[in-house]
């Protein structure tokens, strides 16, 4: 980690090369708010229509919308360069990583600094505060403490599915369509409680696909929800940690396969 | 250091496995379990070595195996079999150390950062290359005088030329003073003056600084400007490695000597000289010079004593032209050598 530096001050250039661009800067950031504003307005919709989902209070929906897209900022600051992968693989942008005395996954998560992270950021973080008014959550330093293991863990589940899904790459070429469905259509799963969809959707979105514990199981220690009909075992809902180091281990695992792929085929 | 070659390549091969896709509905799903493959030998038992300070020209036409070679020189791609060693290390098994003592420069694609000024894109190899302040400076002062960067250095790249970006890019590859740099069509869509202007800071660089430089290119000029020695690759197998001179020498068979008369001089014909051909119509005529049997001053002098002579030019093949006829004909290179 002594390369830390380094990678501190290619991030800063990323974000200087970005500010650039101003105003291109403010209309993505407007039109990210209107676009989320607009999400949350459905979600807001269906509750008033019904009082509540599945048992889950607007305050509550706006909590585990927050964590959502909160955890979801923080992704996109560190991987946004792993959105259009399939690009520097394709222009062969991405040899120029391999020419330099540097690891290319941090070279790659300090290249590249997105504006929506920001829109992100602004949203989840009032979804966060709305829904932890709206209900009576009692925040103890342990559930602070708890809230910032929790993102960190929801961090490395959905960079983990960006970098998995970026490996692939390394075999195919192009992954386009698998971003389109796994990084982004896939997050409407979890825009809802994860109860509501059957068993097997369940168990699919926790041991394959694992985005219920981005929200839906942690959501249940801080809105002190009653876990004891959650998939496995209630201590399901402290587990977003734990999933999180496994899941983007895996996902590592396959990113050094493809490297070692790349390096030994040069497709 | 130790003594011996910069660059060692000893029976280096890379083959590559394709996949043929069949035609048709039903042939793209049967080809999801198996598919007919082939092997394409991409580099094919190849073994050179550079010195110190050489500057080689790595020459070949397109799929030939150019850029399969340099990848794995530079430790981006691993060999089948055989090995290279640069500096000592093998670069892809050393590929973070290997970067330090190599430079590279891709004509179709800057290392800079686009939207940055120059200067910023500087600092930043300067960090990631982790060059001393001192020796950096040093650096950007000896290659703004070489490529007169100044002008430049406050400007986001995306603002540059092509040969203005050039320029920048050739520098920021010596930042870190590489042993050897590898260089890939650093000429492509230059003007005149900018092939000019890359061309002399190359030769400059390597006299001064010793450094080994191996241009990939398919100009051929660039080539003759700057190569004491040639490489020619071709379906993965070097068909000619020596001087460049030596090997216009080797393959010219033919001068040719072009004649302005005064006026037209009718029919044209030297009958000592029988092997002599003579071409074209008018007050300028071309003569074939077939070198290995008659002296291009023996036809001058024949032409001289029997017509009025305006003016006489020696054209000379140049290295493109040679190297054309060995891509046309690879087998001509394995053929012996014409006898006096």
């Amino acid at each position: 980690m002594r390369d830390l530096p380094i990678y501190l001050t290619m991030m800063l250039a990323a974000i200087r090369a970005k500010m650039e661009y101003r105003v291109t800067f403010l209309f993505l950031f407007f039109a990210l708010v209107t676009f989320y504003l607009g999400q949350l307005g459905t979600v807001l919709v269906v509750i008033d229509r019904f009082g509540s989902i599945n048992g889950w209070t607007l305050g509550e929906m706006a909590f585990l919308y927050g964590l959502m897209v909160f955890s979801q900022s923080i992704t996109t600051f560190f991987f946004a360069s792993l959105v259009n992968f399939e690009g520097l693989i394709m222009q062969g942008g991405f040899d120029r990583y391999l020419l330099r005395p540097l690891d290319p996954l941090p070279q790659l998560i300090a290249s590249q600094f997105e504006v929506s992270s920001i829109a992100h950021l602004v949203i989840g973080v009032s979804a966060l505060v709305y829904g932890a008014a709206g209900t009576d959550i009692a925040w103890s330093a342990g559930k602070v403490a708890f809230f910032f293991v929790v993102v960190a863990g929801a961090v490395m589940i959905q960079g983990g599915v960006r970098l998995g899904v970026s490996a692939i790459c390394f075999w195919t070429m192009r992954n386009r369509s698998l971003v389109h469905i796994l990084v982004f259509s896939s997050k409407e799963f979890i825009l809802y409680p994860v109860s509501i969809f059957n068993y097997w959707i369940q168990v699919f979105l926790t041991l394959v696909f694992p985005l219920a514990f981005v929200n839906f199981y942690p959501s249940h220690v801080f809105l002190n929800r009653d876990a004891s009909n959650l998939l496995f075992s209630p201590l399901i809902q402290y587990a977003t940690p734990v999933a999180g180091v496994v899941f983007f281990s895996l996902a590592y695992l396959l990113w050094r396969a493809g490297i070692n792929h790349y390096q030994s085929t040069g497709s | 250091m130790s003594e011996g070659p910069l660059v060692v390549v000893d029976h280096l091969s890379r083959h590559f496995t394709l996949t043929e896709s069949r035609p048709g509905f039903w042939g793209s799903v049967t080809g999801l379990f198996s598919r007919a493959t082939s092997v394409r030998r991409a580099v094919d038992d190849i073994s050179f070595s550079l010195e110190a300070g050489e500057f080689v020209g790595y020459v070949g036409e397109n799929g030939a195996g150019k850029s399969t070679t340099i990848k794995m020189l530079t430790g981006i791609l691993v060999p089948t079999s055989g090995t290279v060693r640069v500096g000592g290390l093998v670069p892809w098994e050393s590929r973070r150390e290997n970067s330090r003592q190599i430079g590279v420069v891709f004509g179709q694609r800057s290392q800079l950062w686009w939207d940055l000024p120059v200067r910023e894109s500087f600092d930043l190899l300067r960090s990631i290359f982790r060059v001393p302040e001192g020796r950096f400076r040093e650096n950007l002062a000896e290659l703004d005088d070489a490529l007169e960067l100044s002008p430049l250095l406050a400007t986001p790249v995306r603002k540059l030329s092509l040969g203005q970006r050039m320029r920048c890019d050739l520098a920021a590859a010596f930042l870190h003073d590489p042993k050897i740099l590898f260089l890939d069509e650093p000429t492509i869509g230059l003007d005149l003056i900018a092939k000019d202007h890359v061309r002399s800071f190359l030769k400059r660089i390597n006299q001064t600084r010793r450094t080994t430089i191996v241009l990939t290119t398919h100009d051929m000029d660039d080539i003759e400007a700057l190569c004491e020695r040639i490489v020619i690759l071709d379906e993965g197998k070097i068909v000619y490695d020596g001087a460049t001179e030596s090997l216009k020498r080797r393959y010219v068979r033919e001068k040719g000597v072009v004649v302005e008369f005064h006026g037209d001089p009718g029919v044209v014909t030297l009958p000592d000289l029988p092997t002599v051909r003579v071409e074209g119509e008018g007050a300028k005529r071309r003569f074939s010079v077939p070198v290995d049997s008659v002296g291009v001053a023996t036809v001058i002098a024949a032409v001289a004593a029997r017509f009025a002579v305006k003016d006489i030019s020696i054209h000379e093949p140049k290295v493109g032209e040679v190297v054309k006829r060995i891509y046309d004909d690879p087998a001509s290179l394995t053929r012996p050598e014409p006898g006096p």
